[in-house]
């Protein structure tokens, strides 16, 4: 907790001394070869919280994702997930305790449709066996009949528009962020990482996005996003935490952190102004990158 | 040819399958092993050697070749999962090379060099029909099973699997297991056909012709292996006929034309798929893009 990021009264980074937080980070520190990637984050994100994770490309964003997440293990620091304990526990463990993700750059199933990506994504919702699978059990059947049903729903709630039949890797971007959103709710998590999930869409799609994030944190998730869209960020996240090459530099509400002087400057350098202010209030990135 | 030469290379084409089938077990799971032909060595000559001491009827030796085989498939799985995937291929070959070495040299139990002789019952299409129809039901039914959906996950990207709670060496384990059973019996059935074993028996050759199986029929369907496997076993009959030695020149440039056109294999449900988005797109849209596609649904496949 040794960082200097200033933070914003009352914006609830500071945890609550009661209730352990959904996600907490400590001093997550991680180096790739010389360069560091991470360095002393600490991000303490409530329970039923949209949370946006901001800063320039390159900023470490999506390796504290990647490390809540279990995909890289970090160097030092630790991450607790509703009180547990989950450093050092691979993906699949981190899964069990009511993490899941999506990916900055699309990561779909080759070959699957939409509706066999999401249902893949029931694994651990499903409760069939070998023998059950093999001899075509009643509870099989009715299992398989409910997973159906369910990602038939999830695909609509995150308005994906393409025919379940569909090969995933066909969509359009926007549809396929979505899917790789319907594939993570149906893990039924407790908590949801976005990696850009806006990448490449239109502020209408952009805006849908939002109110569907609104939509799941009534449902009790909390959602944790990396996201450029300025605009989305001031609308829908109620804290963010700015990171600039690997270190925090502020986190609060939103508009308190973007009216900071080396938030600012992080942006754009030294010289920032309210013209710049509105660049990045538009900034929005194409899919693809780390 | 005539027909009774044809009906031998039929029924080596369908243990052939038998074989391409057990490689397919462990492939769905993303795992390229060859460790079948040493689960059908051990089952062969396992079979062989109570058949003859004891009197091991064929039907228990088909059972004792799959629970052995499954056995086998747990252990190997135990020992190699760790392995990062070609160093895994690697220690599977490993297998089928040390498994000649044991049978060469366990010659109490084997034969040793001059190979032992296996009662044939077993080695009749009732069987061998039998033994395919199971193992081709028992992967259709696992096909969209949580086994079957989390095996596809695992070999398309086996980490964002694991961020859907799958773990990747248990499903391999479930992978190998099913190897086992199926390679343990396929290796029974060869010995009955056969109905003489030897050190040559399980080696490389049936490895290498049974992974071309795999490789041309498709390993991303449970059918592919046995489209795959009756292919390549009569193809080089019927063009022995024409090219005489050239046979396996034209084989193996047919292998390369696959998978240089055909990566996925012949049998392939996203080609299909691919195809059939291709037609649905074609039928010119409403002016509004974020309408439906106008297409009509067909069916699934
Ligand atoms: N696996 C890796 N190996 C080596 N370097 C890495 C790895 N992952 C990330 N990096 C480096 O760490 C730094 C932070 O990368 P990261 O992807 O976390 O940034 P980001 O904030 O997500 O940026 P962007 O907005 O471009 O996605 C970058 O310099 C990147 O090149
Ligand atoms: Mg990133």
């Amino acid at each position: 907790m040794s960082s200097p990021t200033r933070s914003a009264p009352d914006a609830g980074v500071v945890p609550d001394a009661g209730a352990p937080s959904a996600v907490s980070i400590v001093d997550l520190t991680k180096s790739f070869g010389g360069l560091k990637a991470v360095s002393e984050v600490t991000i303490q994100v409530p329970t039923r919280r949209i949370h946006g994770i901001l800063g320039p490309n390159g900023a470490g964003k999506t390796t504290v994702l990647n490390m809540v997440s279990g995909f890289i293990q970090p160097d030092k620091g630790s991450i607790s997930v509703f009180g547990d304990e989950v450093t050092g526990l691979s993906p699949h463990q981190i899964a069990r305790h009511g993490v899941a993700r999506t990916y900055q750059n699309i990561r779909l199933f080759a070959g699957m449709t939409v509706l066999e990506t999401v249902a893949a994504g029931a694994y651990l919702k499903r409760s069939s066996t070998i023998p059950g699978a093999i001899f075509f059990s009643p509870s099989e059947r009715r299992e398989r009949r409910e997973v159906r049903d369910r990602a038939t729903d999830l695909l609509r709630q995150v308005g994906v528009r393409a025919e379940p039949d569909a090969l995933a890797e066909t969509l359009s971007y926007g549809d396929q962020r979505r899917v790789e959103i319907a594939r993570a709710l149906a893990t039924e998590p407790r908590v949801l990482l976005l990696d850009e999930p806006t990448a490449g869409m239109n502020d209408a799609e952009s805006h849908e996005i939002g109110e569907l994030l609104l939509e799941l944190r009534g449902s009790g998730l909390t959602l944790i996003l990396i996201e450029h869209n300025m605009r989305l960020v001031e609308e829908f996240c109620e804290s963010v935490s700015v990171m600039n090459s690997g270190a925090m530099l502020a986190q609060g509400a939103p508009s308190w952190c973007l009216e900071q002087d080396d938030v600012k400057e992080a942006y754009f350098g030294k010289r920032s102004d309210a013209a710049r202010i509105a660049t990045l209030r538009r900034a929005r990135r194409g899919p693809g990158g780390s | 040819m005539s027909t009774t030469a044809w009906i031998t290379t039929l029924q080596f084409a369908g243990v052939n399958a038998l074989f391409a089938l057990s490689i397919y077990a462990t492939l769905w799971t993303g795992v390229l092993s060859l460790a079948p032909i040493f689960f059908g060595a051990v089952g062969a000559f396992t079979f062989g050697y109570l058949a003859g001491t004891v009197g091991l009827s064929p039907f228990l030796g088909l059972v004792l070749g799959v629970v052995l085989g499954a056995a086998l498939g747990a252990l190997t799985a135990a020992l190699v999962i760790r392995l990062d995937s070609h160093y895994l291929a690697m220690a599977t070959i490993a297998m089928v090379l040390i498994g000649r070495v044991l049978v060469v040299n366990l010659t109490e139990l084997t034969g040793g060099a001059a190979g032992t002789l296996v009662p044939g019952e077993l080695g009749t299409w009732l069987w061998l029909i039998g033994c395919l129809v199971v193992a081709g039901y028992v992967l259709a039914r696992l096909a969209k099973s949580r086994f079957g959906m989390a095996a596809d996950a695992v070999r398309e990207d086996a980490a964002v699997a694991q961020t859907l709670g799958i773990s990747p060496r248990r499903i391999q384990l479930v992978g190998f297991v099913i190897s086992g059973a199926f390679g343990g019996a396929a290796g029974v059935m060869q010995a009955s056909f056969l109905q003489y074993i030897g050190p040559d028996t399980f080696y490389t050759h049936l490895g290498f012709v049974t992974l071309a199986a795999v490789v041309l029929g498709g390993a991303f369907h449970w059918a592919g292996p046995i489209v795959g496997a009756i292919v390549f076993t009569i193809l080089p009959e019927l063009l022995k006929d024409v090219m005489g030695e050239y046979d396996r020149v034209v084989t193996g440039v047919l292998l390369v034309v696959i998978i240089i056109f055909v990566p996925r294999g012949l049998v392939d449900l996203r080609r299909v798929r691919l195809l059939r988005a291709r037609s649905r797109q074609d039928p010119p849209r409403a002016g509004d893009d974020s309408a439906r596609p106008t297409a009509p649904q067909e069916v699934t496949a």
